[in-house]
């Protein structure tokens, strides 16, 4: 193929739009190493660099939040919740992406739990702490497991959405060589999905990552914190310490940005297009 | 193949569940000691409340006490409530959820404690007035108070030679002269909808019944008559305050008046850690709203702000006895009113913060009002109905909608309210 | 050969539903059960039968809020797809510092609300007055959100800045799928810009367009914590949305009851609209 030169519109809208973002990243990353005393109303106030460039906000953020335990949780929680949603809703995928066109039953299974997505967690969670607590699941395994039923109608609504994109000769070549359609599954699509595996696992990775609520409500009074519940902990209505915070902020953004950096690399090698068409 | 594989993925999962409800239930402490909970709301106050647990325990034997203070406690209270899941001692304020939790039967009646002899009898009358209909019993033991008026820049005040006012028309030629200097008088942060409610609730003490709203679900008066006054007023005040008010937050006004921008900011006392965590050094007082034409009419704006109550499940009475009674040592209270410049509800000598000097006066002799919104209910949104009036101004269709709503929203309670009426005749 | 694939899609699908009912069909249908009642989320309950639904229908609040949601969800969809299809295109295009920007771009999607609230807050409180100001635009001399005629172009220019990045991604992904040769084809035909978009990319990309709009209608009708974090329903409850509604006056205020009948019928509303737009889009699909 020939080597086209730089897209300069590209570039310019890019560019353009990242000022968006750098002037938000800007004041978060100065906010974070000012002190309270620092903080201002007015423009030139907030758009200063603080007056010393100390770790103390970081430090003293990690020691609140008990850091360390706390990004255990988290990780613990999102890392199990991405794998479970992987294997599971691409199965689940699968089996209805294969047949809702042609069968009644598959096709309403499809409908009913894509339109679980719509139903208001705030109607769910009185019921679920109760049913959780009723099942000794008021942990964060349970929370793990609610979290695999509340992101299974997107996840299962993207995948078999891109099933669509991939033709049945695959599976059928497989099946003339005798395999089961279990192991055709494992053998070949999953496989191929790879760019929607990591599109899944950013989707739901990041809303784990991020989740207040359904910790607070499971977990409430196991005395175990994610990330974001401790972080809870800077904000009270009479008073925020949004130094603090934005420290504590920073460094949780950390790992997920990791987290998306190598996924998006998956979702953009694009190996689907070699193998399938 | 297949099976193989579904199979790990079922026992993994299953054993996982089997693994976590052992452990669930298997983290009991050593069975000797009585085990006491508390959940109590304030998190700002978390530190205070860790060393109590500490010091508690390493002066007991026989009761192991363990106090958390979460973030967003009322949520997470009540859906432990729903899991039957109970605490022994929570932690919260005297507003409408004690309302609520008194009426669902939640709290245990406490009146063998002894320690409620020390109580000033204010704050025990106050909790009494928030049972829904009266209830047989007491049920919370009040501990710390917060107060609202107007929080004033001391050191810009002497240097102006202001006055601090003691009458609604004081409190205008104070405004009209603090203009008159290029000076804003106040600061509001009318972004965050609940900041409204601060100088509704110190202006409605001075203007309202204490009792109006339940003189409503009596069906004895109408808000459009008894909040008049106090709206009319509100609408005054308003035009000492920045041009966009709403634009601004509680944490924008509160930098704002720690930086000098305003003379006064009408704000509780617990707006007071904030403020100086920007400016350290702003030397500033308080003042009661002086909303009254009157300086006789006027009262100070104080509500529970901390009440510790048992819960009807707690096993161990006694137990709960004794950690209310550490709590209430005056050691302790003191340590809680240096950190979070509160008013104790017990008697006794305790120095009060400074930043109250202004109100002590009030306070020593008894001359308080409960927030008239601890008797709103939060569903019916009346700081945001508060925000909405001061936008378009119009009183009537104000007082209008409070009328309608207040009838829609408590429905159940005005039911409940006439349903005891009936009953126990017209005991008032 | 034909049962042994049927045996395993219902192996596979039996346990995953199963699963699914337990914990988001059982609750729902208890939720559903309370907006009978006046439950408050705790203590004793009445039955009221439907006396919920009736008042519903009354509660101008509600109304308002359904029109806000509605409002921000088609605006925020527009705005977001057009941006985030826009940028997918840059940022699949032969640029530099492809992975810097690919980054970069993910990050509004990560910052923490309480972080972009504070942020933007303050952008429009104090920055962009200051700006109007000085180039004299007399209608930004005052702060977007404390205006609730325009408040809801602020949580809509912050739903769009946190949404634009997971849209820019499925986009790309879609654009993945694009087949080189396609291109290779069309440039021979003398497709090039707009052109080549509109009959050769766009036509290809349709399912993850798809995707899209299914993700904006659940991320904005559903819009929470970008109220919350931002104006809490304010000035003058003009910025109310209804799963704040919900959450607000069900968990935090005693409306339990109440705000279940609200959620079940806004299920049902949301369930309808799109239906009718998985119909529509799935028409488009087959039609190309």
């Amino acid at each position: 193929m020939i080597e086209k030169k730089t897209n300069i519109s590209a570039m310019t809208v890019l560019i353009l739009g990242l000022s968006t973002i750098a002037l938000p990243l800007y004041l978060t990353i100065v906010i974070a190493f000012k002190q309270p005393t620092e903080m201002t109303n007015s423009i030139s106030g907030i758009l200063s660099l603080p007056k010393t460039w100390s770790l103390n906000n970081f430090r003293e953020a990690m020691e609140i939040t008990d850091f360390w335990n706390s990004l255990k949780n988290s990780l613990l929680i999102t890392g199990l919740t991405v794998v479970l949603s992987i294997v599971v809703h691409s199965l689940m995928g699968y089996a209805l992406g294969r047949n809702k066109a042609k069968s009644k039953f598959y096709s309403f299974v499809y409908l009913f739990i894509v339109s679980g997505m719509f139903v208001p967690f705030a109607i769910l969670m009185m019921p679920l702490a109760k049913q959780t607590a009723e099942l000794g699941l008021a942990n964060w395994f349970g929370v793990i497991l609610l979290y695999v039923v509340f992101y299974m109608p997107m996840n299962v609504l993207l995948y078999s959405g891109y099933l669509v994109n991939i033709p049945m000769a695959l599976e059928e070549a497989a099946k003339v060589d005798g395999a089961s359609t279990w192991t055709t599954y494992w053998k070949i699509l999953f496989p191929i999905m790879r760019p929607m595996h990591a599109t899944v696992a950013v989707l739901t990775a990041l809303a784990v990552w991020n989740d207040v609520m359904t910790p607070l409500v499971i977990m409430a009074g196991s005395g175990e914190n994610t990330l974001p519940l401790a972080q809870l902990n800077f904000q009270s209505q009479f008073g925020t310490n949004y130094n603090l915070a934005f420290a504590s902020y920073l460094l949780s953004l950390i790992p997920i940005l990791i987290f998306y950096v190598i996924c998006q690399k998956q979702i953009l090698n694009g190996v689907v297009n070699g193998a399938v068409k | 193949m297949k099976r193989r594989n579904g199979k790990y993925l079922g026992a993994a999962l299953c054993g996982a569940a089997a693994v976590m409800a052992l452990t669930g239930c298997g983290s009991e402490a050593d069975s000797h000691k009585t085990e006491i909970e508390i959940v109590q709301y304030k998190p700002e106050a978390a530190n205070y409340f860790s060393m109590v647990e500490e010091e508690f325990n390493a002066t007991h034997d026989d009761i192991h006490l363990t106090i958390s203070s979460p973030n967003d406690a009322m949520t997470i209270l009540k859906t432990r409530f729903i899991r039957e899941d109970y605490p022994d001692i929570i932690g919260i304020g005297g507003d409408i959820n004690y309302s609520y939790f008194v009426d669902a039967e939640i709290l245990m009646d406490i009146s063998d404690y002894e320690g409620l002899k020390n109580i000033n009898q204010g704050y025990l009358n106050i909790d009494e007035s928030l049972e829904l209909v009266p209830t047989e019993g007491i049920y919370a033991v009040p501990y710390v108070a917060n107060a609202a008026g107007i929080l004033y820049n001391r050191d810009m005040f002497e240097e102006h030679g202001w006055e601090i006012p003691t009458n609604w028309a004081e409190l205008n030629a104070l405004c009209e002269t603090i203009e008159a200097e290029g000076i804003l008088p106040f600061y509001f942060g009318f972004k965050d909808t609940w900041t409204c409610l601060a100088p509704w609730n110190s202006m409605a003490v001075d203007l309202a019944p204490a009792d109006a709203t339940k003189q409503v679900n009596r069906g004895e008066t109408t808000f459009a008559k008894e909040y008049r006054e106090v709206s009319e007023k509100y609408l005054t005040l308003l035009q000492y305050g920045p041009d966009d008010p709403f634009a601004y937050g509680y944490n924008d006004a509160c930098t704002a008046f720690a930086r000098g921008e305003s003379a006064m900011y009408p704000i509780g006392s617990y707006a007071a850690p904030q403020i100086l965590s920007v400016n350290p050094d702003l030397n500033m007082d308080s003042f009661v709203m002086p909303a009254n034409d009157a300086a006789e009419g006027n009262t100070l704006n104080s509500g529970i702000d901390l009440q510790f109550s048992v819960l009807a499940g707690c096993k161990n009475k006694e137990a709960a006895y004794e950690v209310l009674n550490f709590l209430y040592e005056d050691a302790n209270i003191q340590k809680y009113i240096d950190a979070q410049t509160a008013i104790p509800c017990k008697k006794g000598d305790f120095a009060l913060p400074s930043i109250l000097d202004g109100m002590t006066e009030y306070i020593a002799s008894g001359n308080m009002t409960d927030y008239p919104d601890h008797y709103y209910p939060s569903e019916m949104a009346v700081d945001a109905q508060i925000q909405t009036f001061l936008l378009k101004k119009d009183v009537d269709a104000f007082l209008q909608k409070f009328d309608t709503d207040w009838l829609r929203y408590n429905r159940d309670i005005i039911r409940l309210v006439q349903d005891y009426e009936r009953q126990h005749g017209n005991a008032d | 050969m034909k049962n042994e694939r049927k045996r395993t899609f219902l192996l596979i699908t039996i346990p995953i539903l199963a699963l699914f009912i337990c914990f988001n069909t059982i609750p729902l249908i208890r939720g559903v059960i309370y907006s009978f009642t006046n439950f408050k989320g705790f203590g004793s309950y009445d039955w009221v039968g439907l006396r919920n639904y009736a008042d519903l229908f009354t509660d101008a609040r509600v109304g308002r809020s359904y029109w806000f949601t509605f409002k921000l969800a088609v605006v925020t969809t527009v705005v977001v797809n057009v941006l985030s299809l826009l940028l997918a295109l840059a940022l699949n295009s032969k640029i530099r510092a492809k992975s810097f920007f690919r980054g970069a771009y993910f990050l509004p999607n990560i910052l923490g609300s309480l972080v972009v609230a504070y942020i933007f807050n303050y952008f429009f409180t104090y920055i962009l007055p200051a700006v109007a100001d000085m180039i004299g635009i007399d209608a930004l001399r005052t702060s977007i959100l404390s205006d609730p005629g325009s408040a809801w172009i602020g949580v809509m220019i912050v739903c769009a800045w946190q949404a634009i990045a997971m849209n820019t991604i499925i986009y790309i992904s879609g654009l993945q799928t694009v087949p080189e040769d396609v291109y290779e084809a069309g440039g021979l035909d003398g497709a090039t810009g707009w052109k080549q978009f509109k009959h050769l990319t766009f036509p290809l990309i349709i399912p993850f367009f798809s995707i899209n709009m299914v993700l904006c209608i659940k991320n904005f009708l559903m819009v929470f914590d970008q109220i919350m974090a931002l104006t809490k329903g304010g000035p003058a409850q003009s910025t109310e949305s209804i799963s704040y509604l919900i959450y607000n006056n069900g968990m935090s205020g005693g409306q339990f009851g109440f705000q279940s009948a609200n959620a079940v019928v806004f299920f049902i509303v949301i369930v309808i609209v799109s239906v009718a737009q998985m119909k529509f889009s799935g028409k488009k699909e087959e039609q190309l």
